[in-house]
């Protein structure tokens, strides 16, 4: 017995392990993160991952101190579904819930509002304070959004370099800034204030990671962040809504 | 010596769990969420991640496997298993080095399962050099 018990010891792990891992893999939800090749706006591939929880969107609301003012908003004011997302511009997930959240934008139109607020993860992203700052300055004269969309569009591109100044330099230019005034305002107070607010904001909210997603003041898990996920919680709040 | 055995397969357990882990995130295509703590999302998506079409961490999963299997079997008095264990967790602490130079210097991001997965690695190398050294000699 004392010579078998050690074979047996070995497959009742090599079972238990294999157990788990299939088990895991039937239960972990899709992430944001598509398998590659696969376009980012199609929903992967997961059983049952088109069913946002209710339960798990229903987080209790959270107000928060308040951040940076003027906030970068898009959509109307009036919108029944308000999404604020707290986002770093170097950090992958968030360059992939990007398109998703464009997507969603396309799709809701004038029943959706987004606010981005800076969450640059601060040493482990050595580039996302740079690339917060010059979509602040950017927003100083007033094209946050298209230099925010550019950074994340091209996210590949620049995070991988040294000296990413003279790229963010080049995509003021693209979209139209005044790049002399641009430069000044990268160092300047009032974009570093703009990040600390929304940082402090952030922290007052408990977001530790980038993206973190509050839709009406509740957070969502970052399980249902994929399209098709969102879309539902999405819909549900419009259905809370009346709408 | 079944002591030094035991707790080398007991470590090892630690770093089944922990590659399993890293494999299921890699194979169900889930990113961790980025944190001040953790550049878990570049690592795992870095293209470091995959040899040869199978996930680097599946492939750390079955070394652990095969460092438990043989710890096992050399508790119950098979010699032969300690014997080969010695040049595998050598082989695995090589590979961990090599995986440590990729995050501070290529990837220049640290996933902190990969990190602990390195340095269950170190205590299995200090482990079975020990059985090397302070084998008791033969009368």
């Amino acid at each position: 017995m004392k010579r078998i018990l050690p074979f047996i010891i070995i497959l009742v792990v090599l079972g238990a392990a294999l157990t788990s891992a299939w088990y895991l893999t039937r239960t972990i939800p899709a992430s944001p993160n598509p398998p590659v090749n696969q376009p980012v706006n199609q929903p992967a591939a997961s059983p049952g991952s088109a069913q946002a929880s209710p339960a798990e969107s229903q987080n209790p609301a959270v107000t928060g101190v308040p951040g940076a003012e003027p906030a970068h908003v898009h959509g109307p004011a009036n919108a029944p579904v308000k999404l604020e997302e707290f986002g770093d511009f170097e950090c992958p997930p968030c360059g992939i819930f990007h398109p998703i959240l464009k997507q969603m934008e396309e799709e809701f139109g004038d029943k959706l509002q987004v606010t981005f607020r800076e969450f640059p993860l601060v040493p482990t992203h050595q580039h996302a304070l740079p690339a917060a700052s010059a979509a602040e300055a950017a927003g100083l004269q007033g094209k946050f959004w298209e230099m925010h969309h550019m950074i994340y569009d091209n996210q590949n591109n620049w995070k991988k370099e040294f000296d990413v100044r003279p790229i963010f330099e080049g995509y003021a230019k693209q979209i139209g800034l005044d790049v002399e005034r641009f430069k000044r305002d990268v160092g300047s107070d009032a974009v570093a204030l703009r990040i600390m607010q929304d940082g402090k904001r952030g922290h007052s909210l408990g977001v530790k990671g980038t993206p973190t997603v509050f839709i009406n003041g509740r957070e969502v898990p970052f399980e249902n962040l994929p399209a098709e996920k969102l879309r539902v919680v999405i819909q549900n709040e419009l259905r809370s809504a009346g709408q | 010596m079944k002591k030094l055995y035991a707790l080398t397969a007991v470590l090892s357990l630690l770093g089944i769990a922990d590659a399993l882990y890293l494999t299921i995130e890699h194979v169900t295509g889930q990113t961790v969420r980025c944190t001040i703590l953790s550049g878990c999302s570049e690592v795992l998506s870095s293209q470091y991640a995959v040899v040869a079409g199978f996930p680097l961490a599946a492939i750390g999963a079955a070394a652990y496997f095969a460092v438990f299997s043989l710890a096992t079997l050399a508790v119950f008095g098979y010699t032969i298993a300690g014997k080969l264990l010695t040049p595998l967790v050598v082989a695995m602490f090589f590979v961990s080095v090599w995986l440590f130079y990729l995050q501070a210097f290529v990837i220049r991001q640290f996933c902190q399962y990969c990190l602990f997965s390195a340095a269950i690695t170190t205590c299995l190398l200090v482990i079975v050099v020990s059985l090397r050294w302070f084998r008791p000699a033969k009368h």
